[in-house]
């Protein structure tokens, strides 16, 4: 959205807000503040030790939050023997405990307020010389958030694939990657340590190559799993570059002490803090398939639906976010990187989000979502004035994950039933069956921004810190990051609620009188009765895995709150203006996609799309194709030269060499096939002896 | 020292000696050692070896005999933080060795069941102590390698190993054709004698200019003389020791030795002999020669990275999977030779670790592979195969293991050695170009995607797919047990890297103080 000149940019406070008919807003806000010092403590005063510490785990919440989905995933694969029984039993109470870990977390913290933040070791430190590597984990109020969303995720995520794939033979491998996919995330979250981060970054990277490549007999999952990690992986070369260069500068590899070194006067301006935050922006793009290394992620849908869901939703597209929050200072003073990020992430943010519209799989629609969703979160790191903290970022990545997740194991569940994900099969799904009517529902309005779902909170909170941003410092990269996140808010509501018209069409709808009817070669399937339909949905999910869906719906309806707790330092200002303007905005996309949808026999508004735009879209725009011929094809050529360099030229040396010696062998033993004659034979004879009376008389 | 390090190190050195010479004079004899009694003697040997090794590494003995009085060389066995993770590596892949089965090369003719006279069971036997022997020769010499601390002592035993790995090459490889074993045995044994000699020449060279072949004088003395004498000296050392490491250009027997020896000769020569080239130049240029070092540095960073990113493309379109393995091992390299070529501590303690890594990682890789090898009875890419991981899941989970490890997957042990190579060059230590080994820098930075494309490439053409014929039958017996350590090794050295760091990390700063010290 653009705002108009005449909307006054509200920051000071509710104050400023005048506008007529416009009832006015209290000065306070009197929302229930929820204390995480205030819970229920258990009493635990018979315990020895300083009163005020609250006796901890053994270790700390960050060492076991790593720890424990680690250890699931050893015993997974160390002691289970082909009993998905057994996997379940290994896997899923021990990311139940890494939740109750990272709960508790936040009662420990309350209970130090005031002390420094704290840290915990792993197995640092390491001796390397010259270079300090503590390899700690830290803990803080954000720290604690990201943690909870993520166990909340990676326990949905089990749960439901204990139901989606436990009668698939590979169950076991699966969940054991879930698990190390979690930890090695929660090692992101937590850590202090660019090391650390390092290994967290590319375990997920490759944790996702296993799980997109799940059903490895399929070529297409095979094809898509190598994309990713090879896209992923090229992209982190930047970001090893750029990690190595921040750990250089400061001869250290704690993330404390590169802050604190960059942003001194050691640091300074200079070329290297700018090099070092350009490579690591784009080894984010590279994993939260920004542009222009986007075209991994939609490939990655030839995965099971609940390893989509945990890859889209907390843990890996949505590291990039949590690294550049760890670094922000850092971020905030490197401009070039600053103006690359804003501009990398504007264009996808529009661009997937129009994609998301074209295509004609509800799986890939999410897909798209999520990197357009993903974009909004990096593009307000790139605007937030330097002093301000990455709240709002971090609130779009909380809900974000928590919508997400619910989205892709909602439809997930629904492709079981109807037996695909693409428009012509999901056609009229929450109609047929109802019970999933709820959870796609919510999700769909979360993900548009509809209050007063947790989508809503968020992309208000984005929306005000862009704006910020904008204030506080007008620039290129505000500017960019303003108008594409404003396009981004009717854009997105367009795709859901062409997602909802084709998902919640009625059994054979009377067209309209009067609207263009297009062909779209769908035919209605046989009339399943309602009560048949829900039945078989019913029946159809494990209570357990229905109970995820259903914490997940809980959490996207409810999180909105979190804004409204001091977990997130935001400034809570409603700027009416903008609110009615995105809102308005919104329910004029929608009412477009309507209108469009209405002669359309599966309401499906992209049926009115040339035929060759969506294919376009399906096949991401011919990106991949690109990426073979710029990367691929010169790199193979490259090989190819190679290996004839080194056949024939380098080892043609080293046989050189070897016919050299037999040559001289036979030389040798050609010179010696003759018996020496006598004549021969006493010139030796003599030459030794005048040798020999040389010696002795010398 | 504890009253275990005596006996230990007697028996790390002379088990394996005695052994071998024993079984080798034995399969002289009219009616050889059975194939049974060899297998027993030779493997348990190894594995007793092995054990001593890692206790001698525990009690850290010393032994100081006088030898040859003339040339002022004493027997000095000791071990130090720079050979203690080596000696640890040693000891692993001897029991490993001890623990692989021989199996009889493809190219041996098959039996006439329908001939008159039934095949004599001596020709079967004939050969197995041999190769057995040859084995134990190989880790005697790694093993006294490692713990000498006299340069001749050292050479000797570096020398050692040459004539049984010739042996292992050609009479026991795997290649189908007579000729393919005998064109790599001439190759490793031509290429590595003349590098041999090279450094002959620079040993004498240093020992001539310090008046002794103690390695702790020459660390002590680092730095002594003029400049222009120790670029000579070490330049001489360097490409001698850059043939056995091996440093790009001279990298072309590698693929070729590897991928035509048995299974536990790969093992070998990638855990074992490769090391002793860096261990050399650690031992015999770094410490003695540190300005001549400083000096070529640049240069041999230069051809590492190179070497990086030749053998990464070479892996992407190599189409013997064996081969592809050994070259992996010349980018391996590359990274601990650029470490090693900074010159800081931070250099050194990754190529140390790099170093054991790449062992562990390539042994485990070749044992991996040498099975596949032997059940499909040949490496080629080309041919359709079952993929592994629909019928043999061991097998499979090993090479996923073994090539996430070879791509540089942190929490596996190559990583540390990657990631402390690449700091390593973009601080280089002084009197270093530092502008050129950043560009060294960016460029193995990008080698190391290169490891995730052959990586990717390699699961994709044998791990992963639908094919499930011809069968193959999954790892069990010693074979499983060896892939498990060396499994264990990989990831208890990739999770909890300060194991060896640690155990390097005062040797290392002492070894750096001296040389920078000592300087003019």
């Amino acid at each position: 959205m653009s705002r108009g000149a005449g909307l006054p940019a509200v920051l000071q406070g509710l104050e400023g807000i005048q506008l007529p008919g416009l009832p006015s807003v209290p000065d306070h806000l009197d929302w229930p503040v929820l204390d995480p010092s205030a819970l229920p403590l258990p009493d635990l005063s018979f315990l020895p030790g300083p009163a005020e510490v609250v006796p901890d785990l053994p270790g700390t919440a960050a060492q076991w939050a790593v720890l424990l989905p680690l250890l699931a995933a050893a015993l997974t694969v160390g002691l289970v023997r082909r009993s998905s029984r057994a996997a379940a039993w290994a896997t899923i109470p021990l990311t139940l405990l890494t939740l109750l870990a990272t709960l508790w977390h936040p009662v420990t913290l309350a209970a130090r307020e005031g002390e420094p933040p704290r840290h915990s070791s792993t197995v640092g430190p390491l001796a390397l010389g010259e270079l300090v590597a503590p390899l700690e984990l830290q803990s803080g109020r954000l720290v604690v958030l990201l943690a909870v969303v993520v166990a909340t995720v990676a326990l949905a995520v089990q749960v439901f694939a204990r139901w989606y794939l436990f009668y698939d033979p590979r169950y076991r491998p699966f969940a054991a990657t879930v698990s190390l996919f979690t930890a090695a995330m929660m090692l992101v979250v937590h850590s202090d340590d660019v090391l650390l981060t390092l290994v967290g970054w590319e375990v997920m990277g490759w944790c996702s190559y296993l799980l997109i490549g799940h059903y490895s007999a399929k070529d297409s999952a095979n094809r898509a799993a190598t994309k990713a990690l090879l896209v992923t992986r090229v992209a982190d070369v930047g970001f090893v570059i750029g990690l190595v260069v921040l750990a250089a500068g400061a001869g250290s590899t704690r993330l404390s002490d590169i802050v604190e070194h960059w942003s001194g006067p050691a640091g300074g301006d200079g070329p290297w803090l700018a090099l070092a935050m350009t490579g690591v922006v784009l080894g984010v793009a590279g994993k939260s398939a920004q542009v222009p290394f986007q075209d991994w992620l939609p490939d990655a849908m030839a995965g099971p639906t609940p390893a989509s869901a945990l890859i889209h939703a907390a843990t890996m597209v949505a590291a990039g976010a949590v690294v550049l929050a760890q670094l922000l200072p850092l971020l905030q003073s490197a401009g070039p990187a600053r103006l690359l990020l804003a501009v990398l992430t504007a264009v996808t943010v529009v661009g997937a989000a129009l994609m998301a519209f074209a295509q004609p799989d509800l799986k890939r629609v999410l897909a798209w979502s999520t990197v357009s969703q993903v974009g909004l979160m990096l593009a307000v790191l790139a605007v937030v004035p330097a002093g301000q903290g990455p709240d709002a970022a971090l609130m779009q990545l909380t809900s974000h994950a928590w919508f997400k997740a619910l989205l892709f194991l909602a439809l997930g569940w629904l492709g079981v039933l109807t037996g695909g994900t693409a428009v012509v099969h999901v056609v009229g799904g929450t109609t047929r069956f109802r019970t999933l009517r709820r959870p796609l529902a919510v999700g769909l309005l979360a993900l548009a921004g509809v209050p007063p779902l947790v989508g809503f909170f968020s992309k208000e909170l984005l929306l005000a810190q862009v704006e910020a941003g904008v204030e506080a410092g007008p620039g290129v990269a505000a500017t960019v990051v303003l108008a594409a996140v404003g396009a981004s808010v009717p854009l997105t509501a367009a795709y859901c609620m062409r997602a909802w018209l084709v998902l919640g069409r009625g059994q054979h709808p009377v067209l309209q009188q009067g609207a263009t009817r297009i062909d779209d070669f769908f035919i209605d399937r046989d009339v399943l009765e309602e009560a048949a339909g829900v039945e078989e949905a019913e029946s159809a999910i494990s209570s357990s895995a229905r109970s995820a869906v259903t914490a997940l719906s809980v959490l996207t309806v409810l999180g909105g709150l979190l804004a409204l707790t001091p977990v997130l330092q935001v400034e809570l200002v409603v700027n009416v203006p903008l609110l009615a303007v995105s809102l308005l905005l919104m329910a004029l996309a929608a009412l477009v996609v309507w209108a469009l949808g209405r002669g359309v026999r599966t309401r499906d508004a992209a049926a009115r799309l040339p035929h060759p735009v969506v294919l376009a879209a399906e096949r991401g725009l011919g990106f991949g194709r690109v990426y073979t011929t710029a990367v691929a094809v010169p790199v193979l050529a490259a090989a190819r030269a190679v290996r004839w360099l080194d056949r024939e030229v380098l080892d043609g040396y080293v046989r050189g060499l070897g016919h050299l010696a037999r040559g001289l062998g036979a030389a040798g033993a050609w010179g010696h096939r003759g018996a020496p004659g006598p004549a021969m034979l006493a010139v030796l004879a003599g030459a030794v002896l005048v040798a020999a009376v040389g010696v002795v008389t010398g | 020292m504890s009253a275990l390090g005596l006996p230990a190190v007697l028996v790390a050195v002379l088990l394996p000696l005695l052994t071998a010479v024993a079984l080798a004079v034995a399969d002289r004899f009219p009616t050889p050692p059975a194939p049974g009694l060899s297998r027993w003697v030779g493997g348990g040997a190894a594995v007793l070896t092995g054990l001593a090794t890692a206790a001698t590494v525990w009690a850290r003995p010393e032994v100081d005999l006088p030898w040859i009085p003339a040339l002022g060389v004493r027997l000095h066995l000791a071990v130090d933080g720079v050979s203690a993770p080596l000696l640890l590596l040693t000891a692993l892949v001897a029991v490993v060795v001890g623990l692989l089965p021989w199996h009889p090369p493809e190219h041996d003719p098959p039996v006439d069941r329908t001939a008159p006279l039934p095949p004599d069971p001596l020709e079967a036997a004939r050969g197995r102590a041999t190769y057995h022997a040859c084995l134990l020769l190989v880790l005697a010499g790694a093993v006294l390698t490692f713990l000498t601390r006299d340069a001749v002592v050292f050479f000797v035993a570096f020398e050692l190993v040459l004539v049984p790995m010739w042996v292992l090459v050609a009479r026991h490889g795997d290649a189908t054709r007579r000729a393919a074993r005998e064109g790599a045995a001439l190759r490793f044994v031509l290429v590595t004698a003349t590098g041999s000699t090279l450094m002959l020449v620079g040993i004498l060279g240093v020992a001539t200019r310090t008046g002794t072949t103690d390695l702790d004088r020459w660390e002590q003395l680092g730095g002594a003389g003029t400049a222009s004498g120790q670029v000579l000296l070490a330049a001489l050392l360097l490409l001698g020791l850059a043939v056995k490491v091996p440093v790009w250009p001279l990298h072309t027997w590698l693929p070729w030795v590897h991928a035509t020896a048995p299974t536990a000769g790969s093992v070998l020569l990638a855990a074992v002999l490769l090391k002793m080239g860096v261990y050399g130049m650690v031992r015999l240029v770094l410490a003695p020669l540190p300005q001549g070092f400083a000096t070529l540095a640049p240069l041999l960073a230069g051809l590492a990275v190179t070497g990086i990113v030749w053998a990464g493309l070479a892996c992407l379109v190599e189409r013997d999977l064996k081969r592809l393995i050994a070259w992996s091992s010349v980018a391996h390299l590359g990274f601990v030779v650029l470490a090693l070529a900074a010159g800081t501590e931070t250099g050194l303690q990754a190529a140390l670790f790099g170093n054991v890594a790449h062992g562990v990682v390539s042994a485990l890789l070749f044992v991996v592979v040498g099975e596949l090898k032997r059940q499909w009875g040949g490496a080629s890419l080309d041919t359709a195969r079952a993929a592994l991981r629909e019928v043999t899941p061991r097998l499979g989970f090993a090479l996923v293991l073994g090539m996430a490890a070879a791509m540089g997957l942190p929490g596996l042990a190559p990583f540390w050695g990657e990631i402390g190579a690449l700091y390593a060059s973009w601080a280089p230590g002084e009197a270093r170009p530092t502008g050129w080994f950043r560009v060294f820098m960016v460029v193995a930075a990008i080698g190391a995607a290169l490891g995730a494309a052959y990586a990717a490439r390699v699961l994709r053409e044998v791990w992963a797919g639908d094919r499930t014929t011809p069968l193959i039958a999954d790892l069990r017996g010693p074979t499983l047990v060896a892939t498990v350590l060396l499994g264990a090794a990989v990831l208890g050295l990739g999770v909890y890297p300060a194991l060896l760091l640690d155990l390097s990390a005062g040797s290392v700063a002492s070894l750096l103080a001296a040389g920078s010290g000592g300087g003019p």
